[in-house]
């Protein structure tokens, strides 16, 4: 089986920076494995995310997710897409619609496109929409519509929505840092349980050291757009940790950067 | 706090200077205003009872005044869409949007009633410049409402929906569709009611509707009959009020 992400020699700047956001990053990834990237804010976790979800461009180095290499001046393939699931940090929900809606919404990549322009899903992309509700915990909001929802409620659906896309690699970008930590728990057991259960490659950022030691078995530390330590989550040691923090302080060119 | 005591005495010398000023210029006399007492009085009583027999032009003109209100409205939506998108920031560049925003807020500007009188000096007496007059004033208000529904949606949720593969199409109608629509219903039933309620005075200058006969009954002397149709304009008013309040509580 091959890699769900292999890295080579990979550096990005964002449009009109001179700074890049990412400098030699290099990174193999096996398929099932949790992994996750610790780091403080504006260290490039965003990006590094956003680039494996095909978002960017104009990258230099190698990047293949699920054996398939990304093209640094063009999207990948929409038939690809569906496979690769992202959580979205601000859930990215349409708030006017219902969470079953919502849900369903993961499922469009994966179906015909009169289907997914005329929003007819198959009955088996309805079951794994409410498959995915109901391992989330919120089959019972199914027909709620998202603005009335708490932010944990929503995370539930963000999340429900990527799993309805059966994808083979899940990428969460700070999927717990608007809740509080017994939620934030609540979340990431969820979602790396969910990948587990699917044998899905799941990959989180997080700016908390603990929630990254309690969930994940590998934990990278990007600091500066620096891979500054790789390790399993046993030899992450508390030193390791708390230089990642402190040489940011006066890492140059770092700042905070949407990525779209 | 010296220069604010400066502003407010520059204000309130300002404010008073021109209501002084207004008092001198108009004939705004006393004597005037205390005999309009039983003037009115008289008019009121010319006024009732309401002359039931008209019943026939309340009907005629108020479904003339909803027709030239209903094409109004559907031409101001026409016009609205192309125009609402280049108003929108987010569709195309700042010198097209900003030039289109100038335009709607110059149209926003000339009264219906003006755009009425210049209409039915072009096309003729009737419903039909009345129905161009609705069309062309309310494209100012609802084109703009119409680009700020497009720039209010929300860019996350099309790039989740781009990442989970779907197409553009699908994106615009999952995504793009489903937050601009209620906006758009809303908006347009708004301006509807203000089509409504501003083309039942159109008659008055000859551009169709039940506006024509207040004007004809008041011209002839024929009081009672004015105060007929003024009742069921007043009702029309409540009952677009009403409808339209129940149908804004739907798309809130």
């Amino acid at each position: 089986m091959s890699p769900a992400v292999q890295i080579d020699d990979l550096s990005f700047a964002h449009p009109g920076s001179d700074l890049p956001a990412l400098e030699r990053i290099s990174l193999l990834v096996p398929p099932g494995e949790s992994i996750a990237l610790l780091g403080p804010s504006g260290a490039g976790k965003t990006t590094l995310l956003a680039l494996l979800d095909g978002r960017l461009r104009g990258w230099q180095g190698r990047t293949s997710v699920l054996g398939a290499s990304l093209d640094p001046d063009r999207p990948p393939l929409r038939a690809r897409r569906p496979d690769t699931g992202f959580v979205f940090q601000e859930f990215a929900l349409v708030e006017r619609s219902t969470v079953l809606r919502n849900v369903l919404n993961g499922r469009l990549g994966r179906m015909s496109p009169l289907r997914a322009l005329m929003g007819s899903p198959t009955s088996h992309d309805l079951e794994t929409a409410l498959a995915a509700l109901a391992d989330c915990g919120i089959a019972d909001l199914a027909e709620r519509r998202v603005d009335s929802l708490s932010g944990g409620q929503r995370q539930r659906v963000a999340i429900a929505r990527c799993l309805a896309q059966e994808p083979r690699l899940i990428l969460a970008d700070e999927p717990v840092s608007s809740l509080d930590p017994a939620r934030a728990a609540e979340i990431l057991t969820l979602l790396t349980g969910a990948a587990r259960a699917r044998g899905a490659t799941a990959m989180f950022s997080s700016h908390q050291p603990d929630l990254a030691r309690r969930f994940a078995q590998r934990i990278v530390g990007i600091s500066g757009g620096r891979i500054v330590f790789d390790v399993p989550t046993s030899d992450l040691s508390e030193e390791a940790t708390a230089n990642l923090y402190r040489d940011t302080e006066r890492m140059p060119g770092v700042g905070l950067r949407a990525v779209s | 706090m010296r220069f604010r005591g400066f502003g407010g005495f520059a204000a309130s010398t300002l404010v008073a200077g021109a209501i002084l000023w207004s008092f001198m210029t108009t004939d705004v006399e006393f004597s005037r205003l205390l005999s309009a007492g039983p003037r009115i009085a008289e008019f009121l009583g010319r006024m009732f009872p309401p002359d039931p027999t008209v019943m026939r032009e309340i009907m005629k003109g108020g479904a003339e005044t909803l027709r030239i209100a209903i094409l109004g409205s559907l031409g101001a939506v026409v016009l609205s869409a192309p125009l609402g998108i280049l108003a929108s920031e987010t569709m195309v560049s700042p010198p097209l949007y900003r030039t289109v925003r100038t335009l709607l807020a110059f149209i926003r500007a000339i009264p219906l009633i003006l755009v009425a009188m210049l209409m039915v000096g072009a096309v003729g007496l009737g419903p039909l410049p009345g129905i161009i007059a609705v069309a062309f004033h309310a494209t100012g208000m609802l084109a703009k409402f119409y680009a700020e529904a497009i720039d209010g949606v929300s860019r996350a949720p099309i790039a989740a929906l781009e990442s989970a593969g779907a197409g553009p199409l699908a994106r615009l109608r999952h995504a793009i569709w489903p937050q601009m629509a209620p906006v758009i219903a809303r908006d347009t039933i708004f301006r509807f009611e203000l089509n409504l309620r501003e083309s039942l005075i159109l008659g008055i200058v000859g551009a169709g509707g039940i506006g024509f006969y207040i004007q004809t009954y008041v011209r002839s002397f024929q009081y009672d009959k004015a105060a007929s149709v003024t009742l069921a304009v007043i009702v029309m008013v409540v009952a677009i009020e009403a409808i339209n309040v129940a149908l804004r509580r739907r798309f809130a």
